[in-house]
């Protein structure tokens, strides 16, 4: 009786292993169908909040590498 | 074989117990520190350090400072090898 | 617990290793912005160019350039490896302690400083291992002096200490959410603003011509160079190989787009509170679950298997092509005087430097880089989101804790609901964002995809902990003031 559980256990493992990729596409497409996207006013804004951000914590680094020419010039 | 008939009662509250301890171990053994209810990295979130353990304690001033020390003997060197000629 | 574990490890390096103290008040917000900025600025100051390296080419070139930008790592410099030793014993340790190959009992606090310490010293054992197999290589320099070797360790292991240091500041409180991901995020913002807009001045040929670094002020200097033509001067601009150009800046900026694109796909799950009501409100599962960790956890499997690659090569084979290691794995061949390819077997995870040459010269790297990145992303999202502490369940008990029940749904079967969205979302989302790094790999960004990526992403996860934190006590923030911002979300 365990054997034949097992057996068929072994089984369906297999399977399931050639039809994971299928299943998880599957699936993943039903996720994305029911997703919530983000309409042109919402995103527009998004895309603003994070490019300021990116560039103004950039321009801060980027000031401090600047630093860096001077030093490099002196010592090399 | 045992000779109460299956199903009813008895059945129902064994699987229940099961089910309830099976949830305890699975509490018991948390896989992380936010699991265990610590904080620490979350599903987006990668966080290393938690809890404060006893080592050498520094004040977070004092790490920032070393930090630019570092740096700075790290440029000292470069001012030494380049005045000195060829210092390695 | 029987047996030794490997938490044990750390013991007797408890006591030695420093430990930033957690602040006993609250932070405030101010400090906090102060805090992360400061570290970050540090680490950004600490890309700083060794001393002690020989002044003359080394044949060695840099075998890891395409892995660098996600983990702000410059080469020839004190940040060699930037933070991967870092995020690497971070996310492996984790993992394996969620996947109960090591054993640690997350309730206990001595176990948790343990493991903590565990980490930190796991990560600088890798920066001590990683300096010895550049330096052994060649790399710094043939046939260097003992005094060198040691003077470079010293650099190099004392740079990766800094930098586990300030990440371990920010992670303590002192800063926003984690370390790692604040120093990344700005590290990839600064390299992104240095090649749009850079303006340092770069030799580029023999006869001392020299360009911007940032493709933007390229193109406004080119178009009136003397030693180009107008017309020269923009193609070149848009096609210049050798430092960044205009098409790959709107390549990156495109990625970054999508990924923000991405980012805002959610699953409103309808809530509604147990003890009032009529008080709904909607609980988002995003789709990007787990955010950018499952790039970065592939990027460090990709690292592990290039470092160590290198190693073998070049340690035990001296990059001998006739050597049998050499004939497995693949030799290091120098293209451009500054790159370092690895050829066939290794090829295959190595992105081609432009979407030409990979097409004719190893059209196999398409399809075995491309697994590799879904295979590890997903299978990595589908552990990290089980394990993380937001799994299906937890976020179960924690509606039971505040109330709150799926609408049309039994308390009981909340987690059984969770339990069918998340893990989707997490596989899903992971399979999106690591088939974006690799379009955009694939178009010869030379890492510059996947750390936009990582950068994005991470943004993103960081700016909802930053903005929530500004809710709850940003109200007498004197920053805030002085811009005039009231929060942006």
């Amino acid at each position: 009786m365990a054997r034949i559980n097992e057996k068929s256990q072994g089984a369906s493992q297999i399977e399931k292993l050639t039809d994971a990729p299928l299943e998880f596409v599957k699936e993943g497409q039903q996720f994305l169908a029911k997703c919530k996207k983000p309409d042109v006013k919402e995103y527009t804004k998004i895309v603003r909040a994070v490019g300021i951000g990116f560039v103004a914590v950039g321009v801060i680094g980027y000031a401090i590498k600047l630093v860096h020419i001077p030093i490099r010039y002196l010592i090399v | 074989m045992s000779s109460t008939p299956p199903g009813g009662q008895r059945t129902l509250q064994k699987r229940r117990q099961a089910q309830n301890v099976k949830d305890k171990q699975l509490k018991q053994t948390p896989a992380s520190t936010r699991q265990a209810g610590h904080g620490g990295s979350s599903s987006s979130i990668l966080k290393i350090y938690t809890d404060e353990a006893n080592g050498l304690r520094v004040d977070p001033l004092v790490v920032l400072f070393l930090a630019v020390a570092f740096i700075f003997s790290v440029v000292a060197m470069h001012v030494i090898s380049k005045v000195t000629g060829k210092l390695f | 617990m029987a047996g030794y574990r490997l938490v044990d490890v750390a013991k007797p390096f408890l006591p030695i290793l420093p430990e930033v103290e957690v602040s006993y008040e609250k932070v405030s917000f101010d400090d906090k912005v102060v805090y992360t900025i400061i570290s970050g600025l540090i680490y950004l100051f600490g890309q700083f160019p060794l001393a002690g390296i020989s002044k003359d080419e080394s044949n060695v070139k840099d075998p890891i350039f395409f892995l660098r930008g996600v983990f702000g790592a410059e080469p020839k410099s004190l940040l060699e490896f930037g933070i991967f030793p870092i995020i690497s014993s971070g996310l492996i340790l984790q993992l394996l302690a969620g996947l109960k190959v090591i054993s640690v009992n997350f309730k206990l606090q001595q176990d948790r400083e343990l493991f903590q310490t565990l980490t930190k010293l796991f990560a600088l054992l890798q920066y001590f291992v990683l300096t010895n197999i550049f330096i052994l290589s060649g790399y710094y320099g043939e046939n260097l002096t003992v005094v060198q070797i040691g003077v470079l360790n010293l650099q190099l292991v004392g740079a990766g200490f800094i930098a586990i240091l300030l990440t371990e500041v920010v992670d303590k409180g002192f800063g926003f959410a984690s370390g790692t991901m604040t120093i990344n995020t700005m590290v990839i913002a600064t390299s992104l603003v240095a090649d749009t807009f850079g303006v340092s001045q770069i030799t580029v040929d023999a006869e001392g011509h020299k360009e911007a670094q940032g493709a933007i002020i390229n193109l406004v200097q080119g178009m009136r160079s003397k030693h180009r033509t107008f017309l020269g001067g923009i193609v070149s601009a848009f096609n210049r190989d050798y430092l960044p150009n205009l098409s790959t800046t709107l390549i990156v900026l495109a990625i970054g787009a999508t990924v923000c694109y991405l980012q805002s796909f959610r699953l409103d799950l309808p809530i509604r509170s147990t003890k009032a009501r009529g008080v709904n409100n909607v609980y988002p599962i995003r789709l990007l679950h787990v955010g950018a960790l499952s790039v970065s956890f592939s990027y460090v499997l990709l690292t592990y298997i290039h470092i160590f690659a290198f190693a073998l090569i070049h340690l035990v084979a001296k990059n001998n092509s006739q050597s049998i290691i050499c004939k497995v794995l693949g030799h290091y061949e120098t293209v451009n005087n500054i790159l370092y390819t690895p050829t066939f077997p290794l090829s295959l995870l190595t992105p081609p430097r432009s979407l030409l040459s990979g097409l004719f010269e190893q059209p196999l790297t398409f399809v075995v880089y491309t697994g590799f990145m879904l295979i590890t992303g997903v299978w990595f999202a589908n552990h990290w989101q089980a394990m993380s502490g937001s799994s299906a369940r937890d976020i179960a008990v924690q509606f039971k804790e505040q109330g709150i029940t799926l609408t049309g749904r039994r308390e009981q079967s909340v987690a059984k609901e969770l339990e069918k969205v998340i893990p989707v979302a997490s596989t899903t989302g992971a399979a999106l964002l690591a088939l974006v790094t690799v379009i955009g790999e694939v178009l010869g960004l030379k890492g510059k995809a996947a750390a936009i990526v990582v950068g994005v992403a991470t943004g993103f996860s960081l700016l909802e902990l930053i903005s929530m934190d500004y809710q709850q006590t940003g109200g007498q923030s004197a920053l805030a003031q002085v811009l005039g911002a009231p929060g942006r979300f």
